[in-house]
């Protein structure tokens, strides 16, 4: 079962190139935006981000020619957007805007299969379809028959997105997706399309004025600036590190150092050791583990014989002869290695600790991680020169 | 047209309508609002008037609507003609129903004809607006969603814009048909026959029974077509149900 649905859902994507494409409306002296020429590999996000009115958004919807290309080309595979009807283009192309724009007055699964009945395909077919990817986007079988109006925000999005995936398109449109979702919803969403993004792997123009959403979405980013022209087209960690302009710099913010916490995992920096005690041994070898050089926790970290941690130990756990079975503090924040480091930063600052644990897939421990590592590291150059190997695609 | 001749022609019928229709219990009060006695006994000449009333709302809302949607959706395509289109039925909504049928008397003639190109111009202006309104009220992000999904304008205007419009343009049918059903009780005056006929009738003016039976027969037309009506709008909008659940 599960291959069939992998052959059903990622038959292919196609690169997009932007092959000097100019949008020019009449009665304005200055293109929207001008001779473009930017190629998006297949199976990659490229996020358009810049301030409104650089021609992000003009720039996505000539690609589904819903804007007219007024020069130049776009090719999607080897195929100009240009040699078939708009409305055959369209079908081919997955398109999700802000507003979602899900009919009202169509069920949750009719919603989806918009554009399979437009394709005519036949009605097992597209049922089939629809029930599989209401399970793929994570909703509940039991809101295939509701009206867009019974759902939340989110849930209508989540069906915008289902709906632009239903006919397998080589490449899919986002306008400002998740712009209007509250800010809780939009990390999960954001987090479940790149889980989708990994299996599917088709290739996405992502439009966003946010730049940490274009951080997080992109492969690529492109930052745009008035006239569709492109100040730098780059991965998120090069634009991070080495902006190329005045202009970009400025787009980026002057936080950006922090904002590649968004890109690093917390595997990807040096931990703390943490001082080890078992259950019963005895106070003295524990105390002097805490007294060798490197050791920078001021406690012992109670650990069970897997070596998965249990919890702090105080002065006073240390007073008696053995170590107790029961720690005087408890555990606060636990990290995982593979987890983002800015949500990291964000465990320790709400669970107001100075240090955590960090334990590996099998919830062993594999060190601390401080405050005072982030801050040592957002201080250090290589912060903002350093290629960090680190910069992986938090895919999967 | 109330010289003497003719009122004294009303008395003269009044007289002999009251001598030949009414009952003894009736004819003790003749100004009695309502006699059932006289009801009982001549129930059956209401049968034909209603089925002519009903015949002339039927054909002329179906008329009226159907002209009314087309020069909606030519209105839809082509926004130059909004405002002609809007004063045009206006004017015809404006004309007063029975100068209507007497001015078109000389060129259409006598009867059911006339009473039906009056009466569906009078629905012209009600059913064009309301679907005017319904088309114009189709959410945006809707319509953006269905032309980027790759529907040609015609899939768009039947599939997403005509759906959604079907409670307003329902209720513009329900204020055409009811009025008509009003309006068409004058259809008398074209000759074409109606619950007018027991309506106007000269007589009545002291004995309202008719007036009264004739007039709630038109008011229960009126509220079936309303009733059946709202239900098609009820189970052709599934989706407008649910909102408060």
């Amino acid at each position: 079962m599960p291959s069939d649905k992998l052959t059903e859902s990622s038959a292919g994507a196609s690169p997009v190139r932007y092959a000097g494409a100019t949008k020019r409306y009449p009665g304005s002296a200055k293109a929207a935006v001008e001779e473009l020429t930017l190629e998006v590999p297949a199976g990659e996000i490229c996020v358009l981000v810049g301030p409104s009115g650089c021609g992000k958004t003009t720039a996505m919807r000539m690609v589904n020619r819903m804007v007219e290309i007024s020069e130049g080309d776009i090719l999607i595979g080897d195929r100009s957007v240009r040699d078939r009807s708009p409305a055959q283009l369209r079908r081919e192309i997955g398109y999700v805007i802000q507003q979602v724009g899900l009919f009202p007055h169509r069920t949750i699964a009719e919603n989806i299969v918009a554009v399979p009945q437009l394709l005519g395909w036949k009605k097992e077919r597209a049922a089939a379809r629809g029930a599989e990817l209401l399970s793929l986007i994570g909703l509940d079988p039991d809101l295939a028959n509701r009206y867009p109006a019974q759902l939340s925000g989110g849930q209508q999005q989540r069906v915008g997105v289902a709906r632009a995936l239903a006919a397998d398109p080589l490449v899919m449109l986002m306008d400002e997706p998740f712009g209007a979702i509250d800010p809780i919803s939009r990390e999960r969403l954001q987090n479940e399309f790149l889980r989708l993004q990994a299996e599917l792997r088709k290739t996405v123009l992502f439009v966003t004025h946010d730049i940490d959403e274009a951080i997080k979405m992109g492969d690529r980013i492109a930052i745009m600036r008035e006239g569709g022209k492109v100040a730098q087209y780059a991965t998120p960690a090069e634009v991070l590190m080495d902006p190329a302009d005045e202009f970009v710099e400025d787009f980026v913010g002057a936080d950006r150092a922090l904002k590649r916490l968004a890109l690093m995992r917390v595997a990807d920096i040096d931990l703390w050791k943490a001082p080890l005690a078992y259950v019963g041994q005895p106070t003295a070898e524990v105390r002097a583990k805490l007294a060798e050089p490197g050791v920078e926790v001021p406690y012992p970290l109670l650990v069970d014989s897997e070596r998965r941690p249990l919890g702090w130990l105080s002065e006073r756990d240390l007073a008696g002869e053995q170590v107790p079975a029961q720690p005087d503090s408890p555990l606060g924040p636990l990290l995982d290695r593979d987890d983002i480091m800015r949500d990291a930063l964000a465990d320790l600052l709400q669970g107001e600790a100075q240090y955590a644990a960090v334990v590996d897939h099998e919830g062993r421990i594999d060190g601390v991680l401080s405050v005072e590592i982030i801050s040592e590291f957002l201080k250090s150059p290589q912060a903002k020169t350093e290629e960090h190997s680190a910069v992986e695609r938090p895919h999967g | 047209m109330a010289s003497a001749t003719t009122l004294a022609a009303v008395g003269e019928v009044g007289k002999g309508f009251f001598h030949e229709r009414t009952t003894q219990s009736c004819q003790a009060k003749p100004s009695h609002l309502f006699c059932w006695d006289w009801a009982r006994e001549h129930i059956d000449r209401y049968g034909t008037p209603t089925l002519q009333q009903f015949e002339l709302v039927a054909i002329s809302v179906v008329l009226g609507f159907t002209v009314a949607f087309a020069l909606a959706l030519l209105a839809h395509r082509r926004r130059w003609l909004r405002p002609p289109l809007l004063a045009g039925t206006g004017v015809l909504y404006a004309v007063p129903s029975v100068a209507f049928f007497l001015l078109l008397l000389p060129i259409t003639g006598r009867g059911r004809e006339t009473a039906i190109i009056a009466l569906s111009a009078y629905t012209l202006q009600i059913i064009y607006r309301n679907v005017t309104v319904g088309l114009g009220n189709v959410p945006e992000s809707a319509k953006d969603a269905a032309r980027g999904m790759g529907m040609t304008k015609r899939q768009i205007l039947w599939r997403v814009e005509l759906p959604l419009a079907i409670p307003e343009i329902i209720g513009g049918l329900r204020i055409a048909t009811v009025s008509t059903v009003a309006i068409a009780t004058l259809a008398v005056f074209a000759h074409a026959g109606g619950l007018g006929t027991q309506i106007y009738g000269e007589a009545n003016l002291h004995f309202p029974t008719s007036i009264i039976i004739a007039g709630g027969i038109a008011m229960l037309m009126a509220l079936t077509f309303d009733a059946i009506l709202l239900t098609i709008q009820r189970f052709s909008t599934p989706w407008r149900r649910v909102r408060s659940s």
